[in-house]
């Protein structure tokens, strides 16, 4: 089964590896979200240290969103989700190596957004365990949802606009729960980071274990 | 017709035309009750009477909202093993749902307008509040899926699968809204608390949600039957779209009809 | 807004959207069953679905 997960994985990360989509298109563009909100908020500097964790969290929001859309268009295009069904692997296996895929993806997405938001909101990190421990919490909250909700738009007509409208409202309490967190590891807020992180450590589960129960059904044709 | 269907009453039969009669029959002591008889609140003042329909509206949504979803869980674990597919479940689920947003944008609207006179402001970042309207938005997404034209079964499973995650969704997003609230605004929650109700405006209160109670047990009823008659309109012009295309074919005669 | 027109506004507002809710679905209904030609041909297939807590 773990071998199955990674081999799963290792397939979505060569084939993003080689288009480059994440790096080249996706992490440009939430760089340009980050500008974007300083427009917004008039460059105001207090403002923008006080929201940087919140606004980080939307842009990757947004961006990851982005990347959950095109995994799944790569699976529907090539009619994977065909051969992968005549296949003798289990469902659980997709579901898991999607979700690893997805993660490295945002956590990458992540890494090269942090610095930018330091340098540009002009942010200090103030408790460095807490800051990681929250983003890992939250990519695995936000890449096992997506794989979820992916997987329930994909093939459909209109799933470029039904993605979104179907994830964000999931990744509501995560978003909560990660600017929360951040904005302690952050230094301005004092208070509950730790109990944010281990909400989105719940909600990450929660999701897990819906999506093994339910992946099958969604992948079922006709 | 024996069972009650003709020409002018297409999803009507004895049995919800009786319900449709009362429903309208208990809308108007509910207005008399609510708007004129019952008295205005010493704290809330007339403000009070938007409870009325407030109440019974979020009641109904959420009951709509549950009903969805036990009608999902039946048809994921009985489709298998029926015939039809147990589609009737997937159309319970559908036109609950859509009740159920129905009574949640009038929660919302009423909540809004009752927010405006007693706390001086429309929109409050309360917990019920905001996973009220968090709710809204996840169900009219879980729509949004079932309108989008594919194979019934496979997005019947989807919306089922959909419906189930949200209600899990439900108590996670309340949970995280409320701790997000008392943590750091102990005061905003003062503001929401309830109004002890009794005498004359606990019965009007009662009535009113027995009588919207009926109005949306008549709406999902119809409503059900819509989606099967939606369903029906959509087999048949498969069907004739398949034959219009087999005609063709044997028309042209050299198989470049052959697309299907 | 004053109170009673706040209420008026809200009750006004219920009303309405449940109206026209309610009349979209019987009018969609007859719509669609008017086009199916229901009533006169494919009435007990219809009958028998016609009943959300009768199992077909």
């Amino acid at each position: 089964m773990l071998a199955e997960v990674l081999l799963l994985a290792r397939k979505d990360l060569q084939i993003e590896w080689r288009a480059k989509v994440a790096l080249g298109q996706v992490a440009p563009l939430t760089l340009l979200i980050v500008v974007i909100f300083a427009f917004a908020l008039d460059a105001n500097a207090p403002l923008l240290e006080l929201g940087a964790g919140g606004l980080y969290w939307v842009a990757i929001l947004y961006g990851g969103t982005l990347l959950t859309q095109r995994s799944f268009e790569l699976e529907t295009e090539d009619g994977n989700i065909d051969g992968f069904r005549m296949s003798p692997m289990k469902v659980h296996s997709l579901f898991l190596g999607k979700a690893l895929a997805l993660f490295v993806q945002i956590g990458l997405l992540e890494i090269v957004l942090g610095p930018v938001i330091l340098l540009f909101y002009d942010v200090q990190v103030a408790n460095w365990a807490l800051l990681v421990t929250a983003g890992v919490a939250g990519t695995m909250a936000f890449s096992v949802c997506g794989v979820l909700w992916g997987v329930m738009a994909a093939g459909l007509r209109v799933r470029a606009t039904l993605l979104p409208l179907l994830l964000v409202p999931v990744l509501a309490p995560v978003l909560l729960a990660g600017s929360r967190a951040f904005e302690t590891a952050l230094g301005v807020r004092a208070d509950a980071g730790w109990s944010w992180t281990s909400l989105m450590f719940v909600i990450a589960a929660v999701h897990t274990v819906v999506g093994l129960g339910t992946f099958g059904f969604l992948l079922e044709e006709s | 017709m024996p069972g009650g269907t003709n020409s002018t009453e297409m999803t009507a039969t004895p049995a919800t035309r009786v319900l449709g009669i009362s429903a309208v029959a208990a809308t108007a002591p509910m207005i008399l009750l609510g708007l004129a008889i019952s008295p205005a609140d010493v704290v809330q003042g007339e403000a009070v009477r938007m409870l009325y329909l407030h109440v019974p509206s979020i009641w109904v949504a959420y009951g709509s909202f549950v009903l969805t979803s036990f009608s999902s869980l039946l048809f994921l674990a009985r489709s298998k093993r029926r015939p039809d597919g147990g589609r009737h479940y997937d159309r319970l689920a559908g036109s609950a749902a859509e009740i159920g947003v129905l009574f949640t944008a009038i929660t919302l609207i009423t909540g809004m307008l009752w927010g405006k006179v007693t706390w001086g402001t429309y929109w409050q970042w309360d917990a019920r509040l905001t996973t009220t309207v968090l709710l809204f938005v996840t169900y009219l997404g879980y729509l949004a899926l079932r309108r989008l034209p594919a194979d019934p079964m496979v997005r019947g499973r989807r919306a089922a699968v959909m419906a189930l995650i949200s209600f899990i969704n439900v108590p996670i997003v309340h949970y995280s809204v409320d701790w997000w609230r008392t943590l750091h605004q102990k005061a905003s929650l003062s503001v929401g608390r309830r109004p002890e109700i009794t005498g004359e405006m606990y019965w009007t209160l009662l009535y009113s949600v027995l009588t919207v109670t009926i109005i949306a047990a008549w709406l999902t009823v119809h409503r059900y039957r819509v989606i099967r008659l939606e369903e029906l309109r959509d087999e048949e012009n498969l069907e004739m779209l398949i034959s219009s295309r087999r005609n063709e074919k044997t028309a042209d005669g050299t198989g470049h009809g052959d697309t299907t | 807004m004053s109170e009673v027109a706040t209420v008026a506004t809200g009750w006004g507002l219920t009303f309405v959207a449940v109206a026209t809710y309610s009349l979209w679905v019987v009018r969609r209904g007859r719509t669609i069953g008017r086009e199916l030609g229901i009533g006169d041909v494919g009435s007990t297939d219809f009958q028998r679905d016609a009943d959300p807590r009768t199992d077909p």
